[in-house]
């Protein structure tokens, strides 16, 4: 490794994706890109490895995406001067594509006719057809509901555009012309990369350019391993939940971590079976970034100067088994990703909290929420579907820091729509948008607070909808001693004799005059909240973040007036730490009691039993034994399991019915 | 008439002076130390020096152009005593939850930003303005008054005042100001969020009024330190304080709204530069100003300065016309160091103090000043002139310990550090410029600050940028940018929702017109003015988007009582900016803007030091340039004429600057002295 041309690389590299996402954004035509920033572009090796990627506009996530699945598939011997390819299919992908609205671009850039670099970029199409406006829905059960999907086919085939392959994509979007607009935007970001990595061959030469591709991977490598090394060997699980879509429709989600040196190995094996929901999405058997994120994002937290590639990724290993919501197989319904890459976020903070000798950080909100209204528009008096806002809830506490209030880290990129702007052009009106007191879950480090709206239809009939909510059931967990987080919760029309607690929304109907008030989980706390320091409980006293009989009983902190009685305190702690016991990881009463009856490792085994039978039975089987086995509330054993499962058999090919019969 | 531009930075406060009776156009400039924290104290210094030097007549009219960072510091070192924020019940954490997003999401342990205002000084009142500018709930005078006195009571010195939908009606945030200050007396500050930028967007125009409240105090003591000053030393003198948005106000309206002034300083820079454009006669330039910790750049375009709406100060979003500034990062001061295996160049920077290790100051570790000077770019004898010795030694060991790690001696090592360093440049300026649709080749380098010279070469180089311009005196541009400041105003209008003809709108943009020749003249008498324009510009998109546009509004863009115009300019501003249009699409108005430009007397056509000889080196030495030593000539600027070129590898000399001409680049001077860079 040349210390300065990895150096002068590593710049280079860094600008001229940068250049090329910036022109991306500017170009982009539908405002799902250009709000959201759900878009990107990197450069990749011939081989398949991103070795630069942007980090000041689009989306993180997939830093590191591997491609080489999908050129082994294509094979790079079908890539010429002028080529460019489109695809949105995850499942031929293997994963490149997480979730069929990404449309993908996969461009060969060429040095005096040898392949050099792919340049990789997509966006998150806003209508793919299907069968909604938007083409998401949690509700879906199979791909074909989510509109068009197609296998990589050249859009420019030696620099001619390919017009058949533009057409399949224009003829089946809800939205034609903005859609073409954004992969222009592609096109010009893919044509700027070309450009200046040949520029770069002409001031470096082509050799020095190929080798500092190497170079910087090799840097981000070595500084993610020194960051691995500083983990202490092990091996570490953790399960957590995804709420489905019915009631107790909780899909298990489960990692081992082994630590070993400087590698990382994340096995997922006992994770549930893909959803009959838009929940899943795909890995293949690459390390995918997509499951690593809390890995990356701490690498990056503790070396923050690490290059951005694939090199970050070359430590760790991925395995999830084939059929599961993470590596689902066709035909997959994938839209609403997002609820169970969450998941999986948490759950690998759970292992390197159990890894890490202090652990680093309570499970956050764990849900990302987008409230939409379709509703009239005031001033044109038609029809139209608006984004209000992203709703999270507030993070977990962290190891010397308190949680982020209203927001998990997780999901921190994405920004509000003032109030101001959302009552001009919409006929919602926001009554309140707040923190919550007293739902900073305690902790040494307690936890960020919850966000409640408080929104009122003063239009015409209106339809609100909200994808990836989550943490209705369990609560966000605390650690080591931090309380479990809180719940999110929603009301319709508070105070009024109609009043009604209705859970997740999957769509509410608001005549005019009414209010929905939907308060977002909060993530769990960190660390035992005796120990917090007396003057920060005092200081969320003052801020009226926390009430007094709080700071009593959860920190041992008694105030009076406006500062602390000092020994009063004292003698409280010391009563309520005798009263105490500190576990690992605190679930709450809800996720206790479900735990009571499914413990992680049966819950594995259940999955991997449903896994080992034929697709067609898994999902009715798994429903079939949850059901059953849940509502006898005693603990499960893998024994009960085996014999549920022929239960299941015996009732999904209709014999029990003949047994009844008889 | 005598006109002294002041700019006070960190290490050095520049003065520069200017008479328009003496029939040529010649400056005057000098450096002193700053004095922080007692800021007042170096501009005494520094005027009084400049008037000790080229005298001046008690009844000479003497016009004074100040570029300050007290505010700014206030606000970055939040060293200002509470205030207190009244805002709309029910949206108690407005400057907590901010806009929700975080700066650094991949990284476990960001924050947003802490709120200027805690919690328990952010009040609400039961009072509620709806999206038409209409009462949901009226406001309860006595709820105000009450407030108030908590507010006080609870430490607050001063207080914001922010009401939702108050950019469509002000009433409730005026009555509720006029019974704080009947509550609290009249010299209690009450900062309200319409008066100042009345924008929609809650959250970005309640932090105008914060910021402008924060930093009050500070600056009126300020700015009255520096006005009972002049008015003994120099009793005509009127005092003019530059502001964010390149131009300058009067010293009372600063007083006032001291909030203007948060970005001044390198707004006044690009101001100077935009002059040098001016008379130029347009095009595309650059600016790059390079101090000793931080670059910051600036595209100009066409004789406009670019407006941005969305700048930040310190922690804080500033969204209100100003220049607009990016941050690349590296200055002189960028601390070298090996990252592993991998050579760094910044973010860590050595400062003003201790500073580069060559400056003698007990700096140690290698910064990217001490390659400067390894690589031969500054004459350690010659440094602001002579006044200041290099230590050359120190330099050397400084990089020893890289040197030695490298197996590379220190002159290589220093080389790779700089060609690190603009490698770091080039990936922040590249994105700069492709957000705004340009190519370095079609711009113009402008350099200034004290190592602008020497690496705004270096970057043109590396970036294909073919043209680099070094104005007379680089190292006291900001300064300068006060002899050729305006007095300019921006006033806005949200006409977002409304539904709005172009009679009405004609109406609406003449109204923003006369207020803004009313603010013209609180800041000085009519006749001082030698010109005044007016700029109108609309804030567009195309309906359903998210994102706006700035459309300049043609005089005849409203004629005729149709918005044809003004919708086709904005087409072809989405054309040339986004590469497509959609004429078919509706558009819509969001905001509506004035922008008044007030000049006074201003030096004209600089004539740079010529003299009739040709150009001369004063001698010669090794540089490390390119990845090999050349010998390169060295000149005295001030004996280049307007014929003579210098071919790279060179380095040219002026007192306050060195300049460093890289092969294949070769210089000239224009008319105006300025010293041009071409490359082959």
């Amino acid at each position: 490794m040349d210390p300065v041309r990895t150096a002068i690389m590593n710049n280079r590299f860094t600008a001229i994706v940068e250049e090329a996402s910036t022109v991306l954004h500017r170009t982009a035509h539908t405002t799902f890109v250009k709000l959201v920033q759900d878009y990107q572009c990197a450069l990749a090796t011939p081989e398949g490895d991103i070795f630069a990627y942007p980090s000041q506009s689009g989306v993180t996530v997939f830093i590191g995406l591997p491609l080489q699945e999908t050129l082994n598939r294509i094979g790079r011997e079908n890539f010429a001067s002028g080529d460019c390819y489109i695809t949105n299919d995850p499942f031929f992908t293997d994963g490149l594509v997480t979730h069929m609205m990404d449309v993908t671009l996969i461009y060969p850039i060429f040095r005096e006719g040898e392949l050099i670099a792919f340049g990789w970029s997509f966006v998150h199409a806003s209508d793919i057809g299907g069968a909604v406006p938007g083409s998401i829905s949690p509700t879906f059960t199979e791909s074909f509901q989510e509109g068009l999907r197609v296998r990589p086919i050249k859009l420019f085939d030696r620099g001619r555009l390919n017009p058949d392959a533009k057409n399949i994509f224009l003829d089946n979007s809800r939205i034609p012309d903005e859609m073409w607009g954004d992969f222009q935007a592609m096109l010009s970001a893919m044509k700027s990369m070309d450009k200046r990595l040949n520029q770069l061959c002409d001031r470096y030469g082509t050799a020095a350019v190929k080798e500092g591709m190497n170079e910087v991977i090799a840097f981000a490598e070595l500084k993610a391993r020194q960051v691995i090394a500083g983990i202490p060997d092990g091996t570490y699980s953790f399960s957590d939940y995804l709420e489905g879509i019915e009631e107790n429709q909780h899909a298990h989600i489960t990692a081992t971590m082994t630590v070993k040196g400087e590698e990382i190995d994340l096995d997922f094996t006992g994770t549930d079976p893909q959803v009959a929901a838009a929940y899943n999405f795909i890995i293949g058997e690459r390390t995918h970034p997509y499951v690593t994120q809390a890995l990356t994002y701490y690498i990056m937290s503790v070396e923050p100067g690490v290059p951005k590639n694939a090199g970050l990724l070359r430590p760790i290993r991925t395995k999830a088994p084939r059929g599961t919501v993470i590596n689902a197989e066709y035909p997959a319904a994938m839209g609403s990703r997002v609820a169970a890459g969450t998941r999986v976020f948490d759950v690998i903070l759970g292992c390197l909290n159990q890894a890490l000798p202090d652990g680093v950080m309570a499970a956050g909100a764990g849900m990302v929420g987008i409230i939409v209204a379709n509703a009239r528009d005031p001033q044109t008096g038609r029809q139209r579907v608006s984004v209000l806002n992203p709703i999270i809830g507030g993070g977990g506490g962290r190891i010397g820091k308190d949680g982020i209030d209203g927001v998990d880290g997780r999901s921190g990129a994405l920004k509000s729509i003032p109030t101001e702007v959302l009552e001009v052009e919409t006929v919602m009106h926001m009554r309140r948008c707040h923190l919550v007191a007293d739902t900073q879950s305690p902790g040494r480090w307690r936890g960020g607070a919850a966000l409640v709206m408080e929104i009122e239809n003063t239009g015409l009939e209106a339809t609100m909808t909200v994808r990836g909510m989550n943490r209705f059931k369990f609560r966000p967990w605390g650690f080591k001693g931090g309380f479990p987080g809180k719940l999110g919760e929603v009301i319709t029309n508070p105070g009024r004799a109609d009043e009604r607690s209705i859970g997740k929304i999957r769509v509410l109907q608001m005549a005019r005059g009414d209010v929905v008030r939907i308060v977002s989980p909060a993530g769990g706390g960190f660390g035992n909240p005796l120990e917090r320091d007396p003057e920060l409980v005092l200081n969320d006293v003052r801020m009226d973040l926390l009430s007094q009989t709080v700071a009593r009983e959860s920190y041992g902190v008694v105030i009076d007036g406006n500062s602390i009685d000092k020994d009063r305190t004292a003698e409280l702690r010391a009563e309520l730490i005798a009263k105490m016991t500190v576990g690992k990881f605190a679930y709450g009463p809800e996720r206790d009691a479900y735990n009571g009856i499914w413990t992680p490792e049966v819950r594995s085994f259940l999955a991997q039993q449903i896994l080992a039978m034929p697709r067609p039975m898994r999902q009715r089987t798994i429903e079939f034994v949850r059901e059953t086995l849940t509502v006898k509330g005693e603990r499960v054993t893998e024994s009960d399991v085996s014999r549920a499962l022929e239960a299941a058999n015996d009732f999904l090919e209709g014999r029990s019915y003949g047994v009844a019969a008889e | 008439m005598l006109r002294i531009g002041i700019d006070i930075g960190g290490t050095f406060t520049d003065v520069i002076a200017w008479r328009s009776n003496d029939g040529n156009s010649r400056t005057m400039s000098l450096k002193v130390p700053s004095t922080p924290p007692n800021y007042a104290d170096g501009f005494r210094n520094g005027v009084d020096q400049m008037l000790d030097s080229i005298g001046f007549h008690d009844d000479e009219e003497i016009t004074v152009v100040h570029g300050t960072t007290v505010s700014t510091n206030t606000v970055i070192e939040r060293s200002a005593p509470p205030i207190a924020l009244l805002t709309t019940a029910g949206f108690r954490d407005i400057l907590n939850l901010q806009r929700l997003r975080l700066k650094q999401p991949t990284d476990f342990f960001n924050q947003r930003t802490v709120p200027l205002v805690p919690r328990n000084l952010v009040f609400e009142i039961e009072e509620r303005l709806m999206s038409d500018g209409t009462a949901r709930r009226p406001l309860d005078l006595e709820e105000v008054r009450a407030v108030a006195r908590k507010a006080r009571d609870g430490g607050a010195t001063g207080i914001a005042i922010a009401f939702y939908h108050s950019y469509r009606n002000p009433s409730h945030e005026l009555a509720a100001r006029e019974a704080a200050r009947e509550e609290l007396g009249g010299d209690f500050e009450v900062s309200i969020s319409s008066e100042i930028w009345p924008q929609i967007g809650e959250y970005e125009r309640a932090i105008v009024a914060v910021l402008n409240a924060f930093v009050k105090p500070k600056m009126q003591t300020y700015i009255a330190d520096i006005e009972h000053y002049l008015s003994k030393r120099l009793p005509k003198a009127r005092l003019f304080i530059t502001r964010s948005n390149g131009g300058a106000m009067a010293a009372s309206e600063a007083r006032q709204f001291p909030v203007q002034t948060l970005l001044s300083g390198p707004a006044s820079g690009v101001s100077a530069a935009l002059s040098v454009s001016e008379r130029l006669n347009g095009g595309q330039y650059l600016t790059f100003d390079m101090g000793g910790t931080s670059t910051d750049v600036s595209l100009i375009r066409d004789s406009r300065a670019t407006i941005s709406s969305s700048a930040e100060v310190g922690d804080f979003p500033l969204s209100m016309p100003v220049t607009e500034i990016e941050a690349i990062g590296a200055g002189g001061g960028s601390i070298v160091s090996l990252d592993g295996r991998v050579l760094r160049v910044g973010p860590r920077s050595a400062g003003a103090r201790p500073g580069p290790a060559c400056f003698g100051h007990g700096g140690t570790e290698p910064t990217v000043s001490d390659a400067y000077l390894l690589c031969g770019y500054l004459d350690p004898d010659y440094f602001l002139g002579g006044k200041m010795k290099l230590d050359v030694a120190a330099a050397e060991g400084a990089f020893s310990g890289l040197s030695a790690a490298m197996g590379q001696d220190g002159v290589r090592c220093a080389e790779a550090a700089l060609t690190v360093a603009t490698s770091n440049m080039v990936a922040r300026v590249l994105p700069y410029l492709a957000r705004h649709g340009a190519d370095p080749e079609d711009v113009t380098l402008v350099v200034y600050g004290g190592a602008g010279s020497l690496h705004g070469p270096l970057l043109a180089a590396e970036m294909g940028i073919r043209r680099v311009l070094i104005p007379p005196t680089p190292s006291v541009f900001c300064a300068s940018g006060g002899l050729v400041a305006k007095l300019i105003h921006d006033l806005a209008m949200t006409v977002q929702g409304l539904d709005i003809d172009a009679n009405t709108l004609a109406a609406r943009f003449g109204e923003l017109e006369a207020e803004a020749r009313r603010w013209l003249l609180q800041q000085i008498e009519a006749h001082q003015l030698v010109s005044v324009d007016i700029d109108r510009y609309a804030e567009m998109r195309y309906r359903g988007q998210s994102f706006q546009l700035q459309v300049t509004v043609g005089a005849d863009d409203l004629s005729g009582g149709s918005l044809k115009g003004l919708v086709d300019a904005f087409h072809d501003e989405h054309q040339r900016l986004y590469t497509h249009s959609d004429r078919e699409a509706e558009v819509e108005l969001l905001q509506i803007r004035v922008r008044i430009s007030g000049s006074l007397a201003a030096p004209g056509i600089e004539q740079g030091g010529r003299a009739d000889q040709a150009a001369v080196a004063k001698g010669s030495r090794p540089i490390q340039i390119g990845g090999q030593s050349l010998e390169a000539a060295v000149y005295d600027r001030s004996v280049l004429t307007e014929e003579a070129t210098v071919a790279g590898p060179a380095i040219i000399e002026q007192v306050d600057t060195t300049i460093l001409i890289p092969p294949k680049f070769t210089a000239s001077v224009n008319g105006f002295g300025d010293l041009i860079l071409i490359r082959e």
